[in-house]
């Protein structure tokens, strides 16, 4: 019955087995594809991702979703720049002309009143969280536009621009941050009182309230988390780019749920951690930079970022499927029916 | 259906199921006539849930061969074994919370009223008509998700009963009942047995099983010990045969403790579900609160726990007002509260045994940092899947793969790990097998040695003559009757009385 076990740990980790895959396989597709600049694209890449994949764990493993975290990323960014920049072109800023630091904390402040807005609207006036968010995050959206004319923001100081351009010798500080983000949402997931309860929560919001764990308070708690997380990750993006633009980070959101899903956080609540979830944000970058390197059009790109995203789910509900029937040795499912048996119907 | 000359409706032969780590069924056979009522007991873990589930196609076995009227069928499915009129009615209720009564039973064959729309007034009106066949006089327009548990067992028997079934298999169906209700059921689980429906009733409950049915059937590790007329057995023969080895009965003298107060209540009401609770527990006490369903006892504990609103009036904890706004804080207070509905408010059943045991005092495993110090963590886990004999391949295991019994006690690791000084338990004993019981019973005696006190809210009398100190009747939302046990002049009839609310038992 160690097979079972087996079975379980390499649905579990698939994720790096996937990895690997497609690592060689990039590797046998191009010579280029392992040389230094390319991995530290690759790496790059993951960073903004990793940073609201990071957020989004700690709400889906409650069992909810939060789909305005990408929005949350342009608006805070928006609205920091906004508060140092001059006014009319080329930046576009609020004219306040505020110091950067204060700029970086307004968007933190920002990050958490969104992720508080969201799970306010969730617990206390019992909304469906899909909705919510859903909401959150066209209005969000739309609540850039009218700051700016749709103005693209310029000339970000460096102070801005330290999280998302600068690096340490070759390491860049994002890779370092977003390390650190997983590293730091992985111990809290298993080593922290409160990460464990998360999975109570998402597992059953009914058992853990009996349990002395108030369900709702986490929910609240995930949705700030990933508030916060998402306006770091536009802190970052905005300095990585240099400008700020209007559509930043739209439609990441697809990205960031393929990552997680891919990475074993299942979109029912309750399972997960932040290191497979780690590993699919590493897949998905390592087949956007190999593809894009084997100048495969941009069309082609996305056809495979959708079907990544239902492998995922299929991996997903195929793996609670097996984990929860415990089915009938595989072998034993082949046997077919006797002779002597009476046909269905 | 063919007809046949088989005289038994269900045969199944050979039956082999294997689990990781686990024969669960070897080489079972297992037959059933038309109309018998036949009764499967077993400890918890012994494979009746498996066997069944086997018979109604939710489980493939390995090996074996399954007859239904005669007819070899293989492979069995769930959607053949209700063709052939084999129903399941589970331990938990399969119902669609967000519908309706009516709209469970009809569901699957909506009545559409040939206009292809629902036909709303049809499908009520049809369904309270059946539900009154069967004696129940339910507003059928009601949300499953709003029932108690008993009612929704009630449903889900009748649903099971309106499709048609010649066999129905009732997994601990009236664990979760209250005494009345059970002995309605009953009532109408002979009047159907006598139509020619045959049932497989499986339950803990010993003096049910003598009540209803005429064989039982006992499993133990996966095995079939035999068939016996329960004209032959006495309950204490029986429970031998379950356990494989001498089940002392226990019983443990009542005792007065330190006689000190722990938790006082004054003049607690809350409209609708009690009134004028005056209450004192002492230190050590073993408090038995009994009463029908919808007398308000469960309420009284929930409140307690702040699981519901508790009312108003005044309630003290060790000299200090309790007045808790969360389950938290009642826990923090030393205030513990074992839920009736163990699927539902007991067991997170996706995460493994150790998480459960744990999780309500993550805070207090923590070492520097604040982080779980998991070395000790996995120590209290194994430490008390020991003492309470929890049986589980491993604590990594979910605990939803195990049996009943070993899931209660799981909740019982939970619970007593909190380290509580006043404990509520919401029918403790339910889905526990005689021995765990027993167990269970030990468990709350040696608390109390150590002055934990227990409150057990159950309408198991008979288990609670056994263990309890004082025994508090309640009767439409009132305390009606305070029983000391031990007392020269008492008797166990007296209880049932002023449960029934009569003034005479006073
Ligand atoms: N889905 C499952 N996966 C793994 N093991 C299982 C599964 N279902 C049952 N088992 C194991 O098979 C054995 C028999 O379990 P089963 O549920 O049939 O017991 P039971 O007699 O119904 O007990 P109870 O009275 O506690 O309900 C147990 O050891 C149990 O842990
Ligand atoms: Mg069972």
């Amino acid at each position: 019955m160690n097979n079972r076990k087996r079975i379980v740990w390499i649905l579990n980790n698939l994720i790096w087995f996937l990895l690997l895959l497609v690592v060689l396989l990039f590797a046998l597709l191009s010579d280029r594809f392992f040389m230094p600049m390319n991995l530290t694209n690759i790496l790059l890449h993951s960073t903004v991702l990793g940073i609201l994949v990071v957020g989004q764990s700690f709400v889906l493993i409650t069992g909810n979703f939060d789909l305005s975290s990408e929005s949350t990323l342009g608006l805070s960014a928006l609205l920091g720049a906004w508060l140092i920049l001059p006014k009319g072109a080329p930046t576009f800023g609020g004219g306040l002309l505020l110091s950067p630091y204060i700029g970086i904390v307004a968007i933190l402040l920002i990050g958490l009143a969104i992720g508080w807005f969201n799970g306010f609207l969730i617990t206390r006036l019992k909304m469906n969280n899909f909705i919510v968010t859903l909401a959150m995050l066209l209005m969000v959206r739309g609540v850039m536009m009218p700051i700016t004319a749709g103005n693209t923001m310029a000339r970000l100081p460096d102070e801005f621009k330290f999280l998302g351009a600068a690096s340490f010798g070759p390491i860049p500080v994002a890779v370092i941050a977003m390390v650190i983000a997983f590293a730091v949402g992985y111990i809290i997931l298993q080593f922290r009182p409160f990460g464990r309860s998360l999975y109570a929560v998402g597992g059953s919001p009914d058992a853990a309230l009996a349990a002395g764990i108030d369900p709702d308070r986490r929910i609240r708690q995930a949705y700030l988390i990933s508030g916060v997380l998402a306006a770091v990750a536009g802190l970052m993006l905005a300095g990585r780019s240099g400008v700020i633009v209007q559509n930043m980070g739209k439609g990441d959101i697809f990205e960031v749920m393929a990552a997680c899903v891919i990475g074993g956080i299942s979109l029912n609540g309750g399972r997960g951690s932040m290191f497979g979830a780690f590993g699919g944000v590493l897949l998905l970058s390592t087949i956007n930079s190999g593809l894009s390197l084997l100048r495969i059009s941009t069309f082609w790109i996305e056809i495979a970022s959708g079907l990544i995203i239902l492998i995922a789910m299929l991996i997903d509900s195929q793996k609670i499927r097996y984990i929860s029937s415990q089915v009938v040795p595989l072998t034993k499912l082949e046997k077919k029916p006797s002779a002597e048996a009476v046909s269905g119907d | 259906m063919v007809a046949s000359d088989s005289p038994f409706v269900v045969q199944m032969q050979d039956i082999v199921k294997m689990f990781p780590g686990v024969r669960a069924l070897d080489h079972v056979n297992f037959e059933l006539k038309p109309g018998e009522l036949r009764s499967l007991v077993g400890k918890n873990g012994a494979g009746k849930s498996t066997l069944m589930n086997v018979l109604a196609g939710i489980y493939q076995p390995e090996e074996g061969k399954i007859y239904v009227n005669g007819q070899l069928i293989h492979p069995m499915t769930t959607e053949r074994a209700r063709q052939l009129g084999i129903a399941f009615v589970h331990q938990h209720s399969q119902l669609v919370p967000a519908l309706s009564i009516a709209e469970n039973i009809f569901l699957g064959n909506p009545l559409t009223g040939g206009s292809g729309f629902m036909a709303w007034k049809r499908l009520n009106d049809e369904a309270r008509k059946r539900l009154n066949t069967l004696g129940l006089e339910i507003d059928v327009e009601r949300k499953v998700e709003d029932l108690t548990v008993a009612e929704k067992q009630i449903i889900e028997i009748a649903k099971a009963l309106f499709a048609n079934a010649h066999t129905i298999i009732l997994d601990e169906a009236t664990a979760p009942l209250p005494k009345d209700e059970v002995n309605m059921l009953f009532d109408f689980v002979r009047r159907q047995s006598q139509q020619g429906v045959a049932f497989v009733y499986i339950s803990h409950y010993i003096e049910e099983v003598f009540e209803l049915c005429e064989v039982v059937t006992v499993m133990r590790d996966g095995q079939i010990v035999g068939d016996y007329k329960v004209a032959n057995l006495d309950q204490a023969e029986l429970i031998r045969l379950i356990s494989g080895t001498r089940v002392e009965q226990f019983h443990r003298e009542s005792r007065n403790g330190s006689g000190k107060t722990v938790l006082e209540i004054h003049g607690l009401n809350r409209p609708g579900f009690y009134q004028d609770i005056d209450l004192v527990i002492h230190e050590g006490e073993v408090l038995g609160l009994t009463g029908l369903e919808g007398c308000g006892k469960a309420n009284l504990a929930r409140g307690l726990y702040c699981l519901e609103p508790l009312g108003k009036g005044q309630v003290v904890l060790n000299g200090k007002p309790y007045h808790p706004d969360e389950p938290e804080a009642a826990l923090d207070a030393g205030v513990a509260y074992l839920p009736r509905d163990r699927h539902g408010m007991g067991i997170v059943g996706m995460r493994p045994v150790g998480e459960n045991v744990t999780f309500s005092i993550l805070k207090r495993l923590t070492s520097r940092f604040g982080l779980l110090d998991t070395g000790r963590e996995r120590k209290h886990i194994l430490s008390f899947v020991e003492k309470l004999g929890i049986k589980t391949p491993s604590v990594n295991q979910p605990v939803e793969f195990l049996s009943g019994g070993n899931q209660q006690k799981v909740v019982f690791a939970k619970l007593v790990s909190a380290e509580p000084r006043v404990l509520f338990l919401d029918e403790p004993t339910q889905g526990v097998d005689v021995q765990a019981k027993v167990e269970i019973m030990k468990i709350i005696d040696q608390l109390s040695r150590q002055g934990v006190s227990s409150v057990i809210v159950s309408e198991e009398i008979r288990e609670m003559l056994d263990v309890c100190d004082r025994i508090l009747v309640m009767y439409n939302g009132a305390i009606v009757a305070e029983f000391k046990v031990g007392d020269p002049n008492f008797a166990a009839e007296k209880i049932l009385m002023a449960v029934e609310g009569e003034r005479e038992a006073l």
